[in-house]
């Protein structure tokens, strides 16, 4: 078969692999969605009849991303299941619902629901069941267990669980095995222990698991996720093969080496010829930061009066600001609002949550009637998956990023000081870089207000790690003078 | 009944407006001017539509007028001459920030409603999309067209107008955030809009050399950022005082309700010509097409300004009419022409003291603009003031055109005439 023009060798070479299990390392803007729906298109036609392709997103967003990508290949939905691992184990338990020791029409607790436990402990117990096989659970553990079940609930992470206990049944996994011929999991990098063995589990005889995905990108492990996973992919499943994308087509060249260079070098090939802009900018204080985001953005929007305006470059949905800590939010959407530049704030970290079977489906994504522009404002966790031609990484500084709770709010619970480890903060921010298509802006301030103290800040280490050459610095105009900018127009009422 | 309109203002909510631009001073600066009808503006902002409903209540149909008791402390400062009946009727512009076919669209655009009713659904549905509090006249990532399907399905009787339509950078056929023709913008709903509003820099007859405005019958408003600039254009009406009796001489392709439009020489308008300002680089659209479109001092394309615009658009020769053309009418403010003849500032003292004064002795500006009789003027203020307004009704008027964001500035006296003309007092 001859390779279609728009896959280049090594996606070709993904999407054609047969014979044994495949892990394809792919970096940030290498084509990986397109990869992984090109392959599962591949693979169809050789499936027999009632035999499918099993294929896992880490998101409901990306689950039906890819089954619209896949409607576009002519993919149907019985050839294919297409969902989080939440929504494939739910519906398992559904399915075999009598092999399990859970009640007829059990529901999934919804996390507002769940009263009289401390937030802290269910956090602890979530991660338990998430990072660990085997748990010898303590009083409040069990006694939280009664309550699930005296309420006919079964949580978040026991979806998980409980469908890894039905695969114990050697009749069940055998009738599944015979079904899902092939299994694809995206975002290989964040699963955790539970996902790795029900994986295992399902992916023998004969049945082949292709796992996409980048081990530089992996921001989860506070949440029980195992980057080693990736690493042991060649012991978990034999025979196998790695396969890397290395072409970038995202990111302009420069803005590829700046992150490259904080990842410690990453090969990785610019396909772009786009001119790229890196900007570090230094303010006084986080009120400044984000007076001169806001600012900056007006600028990119070819101003909002006719006293400002020049040539637009960017539209409002072009633009995203990422910021570590919920808590740097509150100032910058004040500037943003000063000058009435409509933003939105994304969800919190887009997890895989199905709290109903309509969740777990995606049908509950809410349809908005119009298609209204503004500029995002997220978490870089939440920035994962996403592009933009324009992105605003604000509050590089030591403490934020890396991130040191212990510092910054003392009363933090010790089991979150730096959740990840130092090099799981690195990557975030490498995650959060890599957003960037053609401009990136990194901002920090010198004195910043947060969670009630005044901080004293230095520069993030990691912007140390960017050669200067592809940095251009904006100092901070420390006292505003009416400096005339040869591109706008000075207001004028009469 | 005979009426002027100017249904395109700006509330002090809005960016970059005066402080004092607030219902009472409206209601002021209308008597002034001799306007009867003036739009809110700014409807869709919560505190003002709060102010509205607070301190206006319904008159004529569809109509508002300010309470007597917020009335009251006003009308004493009010001179006799220009006592007069001041309404107001509901308006907003919202700023449309959008991409379309990969292109940054930014587009102005108008809405007039019937009712508080109508203005609070607009209000609540764009409240759901959009920030609405920060600025008077919001900015929206919304599409144009998104923003005419929700006024048409908030009331049937609100009234959609593109706003300034030439104006390079906010407007419907701009020629940095626009579109090249109207269906492009508004598409299947094109039907939908009965009116555009041509804004400072373009007059009747330039736009009634595109085709695809036939359908669009035009008005002028003076977008004003402080109650002084009230009435800078305006819309000369003679139907029935009411929403409705605007409405349909709007909507109603033969209704004549709509008389006649008093404009700026559009030579006087922030954009007629091409250029840089900063560079200083002023061109005719000829001058603009010789250094194919690239300023001679810094290089990067210039401004390109209304008139290159229509030129580039245009489907028929200077001349044509229109089918719903209206006679039209050019002014320059009363202030700028008593600058004139003073030869000082338009914003000095000087010329305020002798505005209210001749405001005082003959009536409001667009009386004394257009109708009172030349002698009066002379009596009331002098031969060069009388002969300024003369030859501005004329059309004798002399403007180094505007561009790039700069007014243009006009004309009236050569050096030395002044002199001239209060010496024949002298002699006869």
């Amino acid at each position: 078969m001859e390779k279609p023009i728009d896959l280049n060798e090594s996606q070709w070479q993904a999407v054609c692999h047969q014979g044994s299990h495949l892990l394809i390392t792919a970096g940030p803007g290498t084509g990986k969605t397109h990869t992984l729906t090109r392959r599962i298109a591949q693979l169809i036609p050789s499936l027999k009849s009632n035999e499918k392709v099993l294929a896992i997103t880490f998101t409901n967003k990306a689950a039906i991303q890819m089954q619209d990508r896949l409607a576009a290949l002519g993919v149907r939905q019985p050839q294919v299941f297409v969902g989080t691992f939440h929504a494939f184990c739910l519906k398992l338990l559904r399915e075999y619902f009598e092999h399990t020791a859970l009640p007829k029409n059990f529901k999934v607790a919804v996390p507002e629901e769940i009263t009289g436990f401390d937030k802290e402990m269910l956090k602890r117990i979530s991660l338990l069941k998430s990072s660990q096989l085997a748990i010898t659970p303590d009083d409040e553990h069990k006694s939280y267990q009664r309550y699930l079940r005296q309420n006919g609930w079964i949580d978040f992470d026991d979806i998980l669980r409980e469908a890894l206990l039905l695969l114990e049944d050697e009749n069940i996994t055998g009738q599944l095995r015979h079904r899902y011929r092939h299994i694809l999991v995206d975002e290989y990098q964040d699963c955790n222990i539970v996902q790795n063995v029900l994986l295992k589990k399902l992916a023998l005889e004969g049945v082949l698991l292709t796992a996409i995905g980048d081990a530089n990108q992996s921001i989860y492990g506070f949440r029980g996720s195992r980057v080693e996973l990736f690493r042991r992919f060649q012991e978990d499943f034999c025979p196998s093969k790695i396969l890397t994308l290395q072409e970038n087509y995202r990111s302009s060249p420069s803005l590829l080496a700046a992150s490259s260079q904080v990842m410690g070098g990453v090969q990785l090939l610019a396909k772009l010829s786009t001119q790229g802009k890196l900007v570090v900018h230094q303010a006084a204080t986080d009120r400044a930061e984000a007076d001169y985001v806001a600012q900056q953005i007006e600028k990119l929007i070819g101003g909002l009066d006719m006293n400002t305006s020049r040539r637009a470059v960017r539209s409002l949905g072009d633009i995203a600001i990422l910021y570590r800590l919920n808590a740097q939010r509150h100032v910058l959407s004040q500037a943003l609002e000063h000058l009435g530049i409509p933003y939105q704030v994304s969800q919190k970290a887009q997890k895989a949550q199905v709290y109903s079977d309509e969740d777990a489906l995606g049908q509950n994504e809410e349809e908005l009637e119009y298609n209204v522009e503004k500029i995002s404002l997220m978490s870089l966790h939440a920035a994962k998956g996403l592009e933009f031609p324009v992105v605003f990484i604000i509050g590089c500084e030591h403490r934020l990023l890396p991130l040191d709770l212990m510092v910054l709010k003392p009363d933090t619970h010790s089991c979150s000081g730096m959740k990840g480890g130092p090099e799981e903060e690195r990557r975030l921010f490498y995650v959060g870089m890599t957003r960037a298509k053609e401009h990136l802006y990194l901002t920090y301030a010198h004195r910043r207000q947060l969670f009630g103290q005044t901080l004293i800040q230095e520069p993030s280490p990691y912007l140390a790690d960017i050669a200067d050459e592809l940095k251009a610095y904006e100092a901070a105009k420390r006292h505003i003078t009416p400096k005339k900018d040869p591109d706008a127009l000075q207001m004028k009422l009469f | 009944m005979k009426f002027i309109a100017d249904l395109h203002i700006h509330s002090k909510y809005s960016r970059a407006t005066a402080k004092n631009l607030d219902l009472e001073n409206l209601y002021l600066w209308a008597q002034y001017k001799g306007i009867h009808i003036v739009g809110t503006g700014d409807f869709v902002h919560p505190k003002w539509f709060e102010e509205i409903k607070e301190k206006l209540e319904p008159a004529e149909s569809g109509l508002f007028k300010l309470k007597d008791k917020f009335a009251k402390p006003i009308d004493a400062q009010i001179p006799k001459s220009c006592k007069g009946q001041v309404r107001f009727m509901l308006t907003v512009e919202i700023s449309n920030i959008y991409k379309r076919h990969d292109k940054v669209r930014k587009v102005h655009n108008l809405i007039f409603s019937p009712s508080l009713k109508a203005a609070q659904k607009i209000q609540t549905k764009l409240g759901s999309i959009g920030n609405i509090s920060s600025d008077g006249r919001p900015i929206l990532g919304l599409d144009s067209y998104d923003l005419l399907a929700i006024t048409l399905e908030a009331d049937a009787k609100n009234l959609f107008v593109p706003a300034h339509i030439w104006t390079p950078w906010f407007s419907a056929l701009g020629s940095m955030g626009g579109f090249d023709s109207m269906q492009d913008a508004f598409g299947g709903l094109t039907k939908h809009i009965f009116a555009v509003e041509t804004g400072l820099s373009s007059d009747p007859p330039m736009n009634w050399r595109l085709k695809q405005l036939d359908d669009f019958i035009l008005v002028s408003n003076s977008d004003a950022h402080s109650p002084a600039k009230l009435g800078r254009e305006a819309n000369v009406f003679d139907t029935v005082f009411s929403y409705d009796g605007i409405y349909k001489a709007l909507s109603d392709k033969n209704d004549k309700g709509l008389v006649k439009t008093l404009e700026f020489f559009p030579e006087e308008g922030k954009y007629h010509y091409d250029g840089h300002r900063n560079c200083h680089v002023r061109w005719h659209p000829k001058e603009t097409i010789k250094h194919n479109g690239l300023c001679s001092v810094c290089g990067k394309p210039v401004t390109v300004g209304v008139m290159s615009r229509v030129e580039a658009l245009a489907d028929r020769d200077e001349g044509a009419k229109s089918k719903r053309w209206r006679p039209y009418q050019n002014i320059v403010a009363l202030p700028s022409l008593i600058a004139e003849a003073k030869e000082v500032g338009p914003a000095s003292k000087a010329v305020q003291e002798a505005y209210m004064n001749i405001l005082g002795k003959l009536g409001n500006e667009f009386y004394i603009l257009l109708d009172s009789p030349i002698k009066d003027i002379k009596e009331a203020a002098g031969d060069v003031l009388a002969e300024g307004i003369n030859r501005m009704r004329q059309g004798k008027v002399e403007i180094a055109a505007g561009y790039d964001g700069e007014f243009g500035t006009i004309k009236i006296f050569e050096s030395g005439e002044r002199e001239h003309i209060e010496q024949q007092l002298v002699l006869f």
